[in-house]
């Protein structure tokens, strides 16, 4: 009887609680493993956005079919791969490549650095900041192991974010954003070093990420 | 149930039938003062009377702890870590397996892969004593000699005896209790033979040990636990002959020989692929020596030292036809060394000088028909002089001109002070280096399968990155590559403070406090992109390190017949540029939202694999006629992996869980020469498959030894 209380109540907490702060908010979603996003005042959580996750071998190599997620900064929205040649997009998602919507990737204005530091630091963009653009084959957001946003063990076969980095990015429109990305595999679990390749394998290219937009044009967050 | 009922009730029985025999013959304080030991200073000390920290494990307790290789016996030394991969490899005062030498009567082993020379093959049953020195010991023993020395004394009496000894273990990794001779167990035998004797001055001894162990695989993800047996083999045979009172002569010719039968399935990304084939490591010692003592005072040796170590690894794959994989590496190492000991006055003065040749060919290298060589000239110095009786002051250097790469220099200073009859203490500081090994200047090493990239040993890298660059294939040459040319020895300077409290005949304590400064510490780094952006990584000197911390070691003898022998050691390190970066704050890890934060030094937890806090335990009833041993080792957490991709290992990474080993002996001598053995290891069948390949499960065996002639 007691504990019948105790649940109610807190359950009471826990969705008025919710609801007083965001209205957007939708009840919690069962499935851990589904896409989903979240909003919390200006920032955005973003779950297990799936990023051309693996299907197959080819060569003994793990390979997806090849397509890009596509995201919308401004609307917090996936877009659709058939819009991929609008400026409906910010960031688009492949394995672990990262495109902006501009130079070689697309139609719009976008650029991007990866900024040193906490999320939270990043107050303003730095006056001094270098916008990158995407030309293939090299991007904005530049790939490899330790040079851009993640690390790479060779020993584990696991891929991490490095945490404080910061990717800087100018969307479509020429507004800006931050992102942190969180996790890069399902539910927004690094699995453990002693799982099986079959795991690290069908788990991965899930993005978990937070950002924050600012609409009003300026470079302050 | 059953049947573990009746392996407790037979150990039981032992144990019991050890503890109604009469006869007080523990262990003397005094008397382990006094052992001699030869490695500390290359000349015969009394352990008591030696400046720096130095351990001896004597035949009789490696015997009571049914050790059949070195990593048995090691493991149960406090401060000795045995690491995973690469076979098991010995860390010492918090020093990879690479900065330890290893010793076989005095010349060094070879054959490392990857800096690892697998403790498992070497067996235990000849052996008279391991003599364990920490510290930097390159002023007498050059490179390897970073960390400490251990040195592995064979029997040589050359009495006349003919002893053999049968020993089956048994056990299940699954079960965890198994019947001898099941089908599910796991079996352990081990047969040996000595014998020596003297015709007409001229002493021979042989050993042979023969070992069948069926195998657990090594590799985490294979899908049968259980893989093919293993095949050990060791003969050595041992000659010596005093022309004179002063001149003697001796040979040693060793064969050790392991055979492995592989056959697994691999899950390489969901496709599994089934290997056979085998791997062999083969090690042939050969050494002799001329001693002559001109009188009391004046003492030489010439040393001959040729040695061989044959690795190799055949594979074959089932499911794609005439495909195999073909791993060797061959190693020959020949020395020729001369040391002189002089007495005069109040110091005794070592002095020696040599040359080595050491040659490799690998398949892991451009052509295995290629043979890599270096060769070292040395020498080396040192000066034990004692004032008065209580102190005794040590100085040494050693000089090792490299063909391939620069000259070391490495100096010792050692100091011991008797304070009382009690206490002395002993202050010691000294170099220590490790040449680069063929890996880090040949290897040649493309990764076809995951994306190109190529590992090349700095010599070859050179060679081959200028080739390209002639060739217009390079894109870029990085920064690190002006390094490449002047690849220098791995540098560390260490300090032990410590000393020894013997209060009476029943109690020592031993104690030191270390701390290793270690510089130039080589590592793979990315020298240059090809064109088509594959990066070429080669070996570089970038990290300095340090390690520190404390030991101590109490030996106590608390009941007649009772000993408790009790080792602590607590391990601290750091990578010097790691603590740049934290301090800095340029270091980040992760909340528990996973948001990333900076990360504070209280976080830093120095270099992985290492377990801060390691102890051991152990109490023996010994009556010389019957004993019993239980035998704790307890090893804290280590680090595995870094979990949160910051670089640095902190307390968001990924540990290997802290364990607790528990191994019981028992024995009893019986008359006409008959000795038998029984015990269980790992008792509690700790078990961790992913950081802890080499940890068995729970074993049981019976020994029995037999005296034939002595």
């Amino acid at each position: 009887m007691k504990n019948r209380l105790f649940f109610s109540v807190l359950a009471a907490i826990v969705i008025f609680g919710a609801c007083k702060k965001d209205k957007t908010v939708v009840a919690p979603p069962a499935d851990p493993y589904a896409f989903n996003v979240t909003v919390s005042g200006n920032l955005v959580t973003v779950k297990n956005l799936p990023a051309d996750t693996i299907v197959g071998l080819v060569n003994g190599q793990p390979v997806g079919i090849g397509k890009y997620a596509f995201f919308n900064l401004r609307t917090n929205s996936w877009v659709p791969n058939s819009d991929s040649a609008s400026t409906n997009w910010d960031v688009a998602f492949s394995g672990t490549t990262i495109r902006i919507n501009g130079g070689t990737s697309g139609t719009g204005s976008g650029g991007a650095f990866v900024w040193v530091g906490s999320y939270n630091n990043l107050t303003t963009v730095p006056a001094d900041s270098t916008f990158r653009i995407d030309n293939y084959p090299s991007y904005a957001i530049t790939k490899g192991s330790g040079k851009g946003w993640y690390s790479y063990d060779g020993a584990t076969n696991l891929l991490t974010p490095i945490p404080g980095r910061v990717l800087v990015i100018r969307t479509a429109n020429g507004k800006y954003a931050k992102i942190e990305i969180l996790n890069y595999y399902r539910g927004g679990v690094t699995p453990s070093a002693s799982a099986t390749d079959e795991i690290k394998t069908s788990e991965q290219r899930y993005y978990t990420f937070r950002f924050t937009y600012q609409s009003n044009g300026t470079t302050t967050f | 149930m059953h049947m573990k009922k009746t392996n407790i009730l037979f150990l039981l029985l032992i144990i019991s039938s050890s503890l109604f025999a009469q006869d007080d013959t523990s262990f003397n304080a005094n008397k382990t003062l006094n052992e001699i030991v030869v490695t500390a200073t290359r000349t015969e000390r009394k352990l008591g009377n030696v400046a720096v920290p130095v351990r001896i494990i004597n035949q009789k307790t490696i015997q009571q702890a049914g050790s059949l290789r070195l990593k048995d016996i090691l493991q149960e030394q406090a401060g000795l870590f045995i690491t995973n991969g690469f076979g098991a490899g010995v860390q010492m005062q918090g020093l990879n397996p690479d900065y330890t030498l290893l010793l076989l009567d005095g010349e060094p082993l070879v054959g490392r892969t990857a800096g690892v020379l697998d403790l498992n093959r070497l067996s235990v049953g000849n052996i008279k004593k391991i003599e364990i020195v920490k510290g930097p010991s390159s002023s007498l023993y050059g490179s390897e000699a970073m960390a400490g020395v251990i040195n592995i004394i064979t029997d040589n009496t050359f009495k006349k005896q003919l002893n053999t000894g049968l020993r089956y273990g048994f056990g299940d990794p699954n079960e965890g209790w198994a019947f001898p001779g099941g089908k599910k167990t796991f079996n352990n035998i081990d047969l040996n033979l000595q014998a020596g004797t003297t015709i007409n001055k001229l002493g021979i001894q042989f050993f042979s040990d023969a070992n069948y162990l069926d195998g657990i695989s090594f590799r985490p993800f294979s899908i049968e636990r259980i893989a093919q047996p293993i095949w050990r083999m060791t003969n050595q045979l041992q000659f010596n002959y005093p022309f004179s009172q002063k001149t003697k002569v001796t040979l040693s010719i060793r064969h050790a020989y392991d055979h492995i039968k592989q056959e697994f399935a691999v899950s390489n990304n969901g496709a599994v692929t089934n290997s056979y084939g085998r791997e062999s490591n083969k090690d042939l010692n050969i050494s002799s020596a001329i001693i002559h003592r001109f009188n009391d005072n004046i003492k030489t040796a010439l040393r001959l030292y040729a040695t061989e170590y044959n690795g190799s690894q055949k594979l074959y794959f089932r499911e794609i036809p005439d495909s195999s994989y073909n791993d060797e590496f061959k190693q020959h190492f020949y020395r020729v060394e001369n040391q002189s000991d002089f007495s005069w006055k109040k110091s005794t003065i070592t002095a020696g000088a040599g040359v080595a040749f050491d040659q490799a060919n690998s398949t892991r290298y451009d052509n295995i028909s290629s043979r890599k060589q270096n060769t070292i000239l040395y020498g080396f110095i040192q000066d034990e002089w004692r004032p008065s009786e209580k102190i005794t002051v040590i100085a040494g250097v050693r000089y090792d001109d490299n063909k391939l790469f620069a000259a070391a220099a490495s100096p010792k200073l050692a100091v011991r002070y008797a304070v009382s009859k009690k206490l002395s203490i002993k202050g010691s500081v000294g170099r220590g280096f490790k040449a680069p090994d063929f890996r880090q200047l040949y290897l040649n090493f493309t990764n076809n399968a995951a994306g190109g990239y190529s590992v090349f040993g700095s010599i070859d890298a050179v060679k081959i990155i200028d080739q390209l660059n002639q060739s217009g294939l390079i894109a870029e040459i990085k920064e690190d590559y002006a390094k490449l040319k002047q690849l220098k020895p791995e540098f560390s300077t260490g300090y032990n403070i410590g000393g020894t409290y013997s209060a009476n005949d029943k109690l020592i304590i031993n104690f030191n406090i270390f701390r290793n400064d270690i510089e130039n510490l080589i590592d793979a780094r990315e020298v240059a992109i090809r064109k088509n952006g594959t990066q070429i990584f080669s070996y570089i000197n970038v990290k300095n390190a340090y390690t520190q911390g404390a030991e101590t070691e109490v030996k106590y003898n608390i009941f007649k017949n009772i000993e408790i022998n009790a080792g602590y050691q607590l391990l601290i390190t750091a990578d010097k540029a790691d603590l740049q970066k934290i301090k800095s704050e340029s270091v980040f890890t992760r909340d528990v939202n996973g948001y990333s934060k900076v990360m504070s030094r209280s976080d830093y937890i120095g270099l992985p694999n290492r377990s801060r806090n390691m102890a051991n335990f152990k109490i023996t009833y010994d009556n010389q006629q019957c004993f019993a041993t239980a035998r704790i080792i307890y090893r804290s957490k280590w680090a595995v992996a870094d979990k949160d991709g910051n670089g640095v290992y902190n307390t968001n990474d990924e540990f290997a869980k802290g364990f607790v080993q528990l191994n019981l002996s028992a024995g009893r001598q019986f008359t006409k020469g008959i000795r038998l053995q029984a015990g269980m290891d790992n008792v509690f069948n700790y078990q961790d498959t992913n950081n802890l390949p080499n940890l068995q499960g729970r074993m049981i065996y019976i020994t029995a030894q037999f005296k034939l002639i002595q």
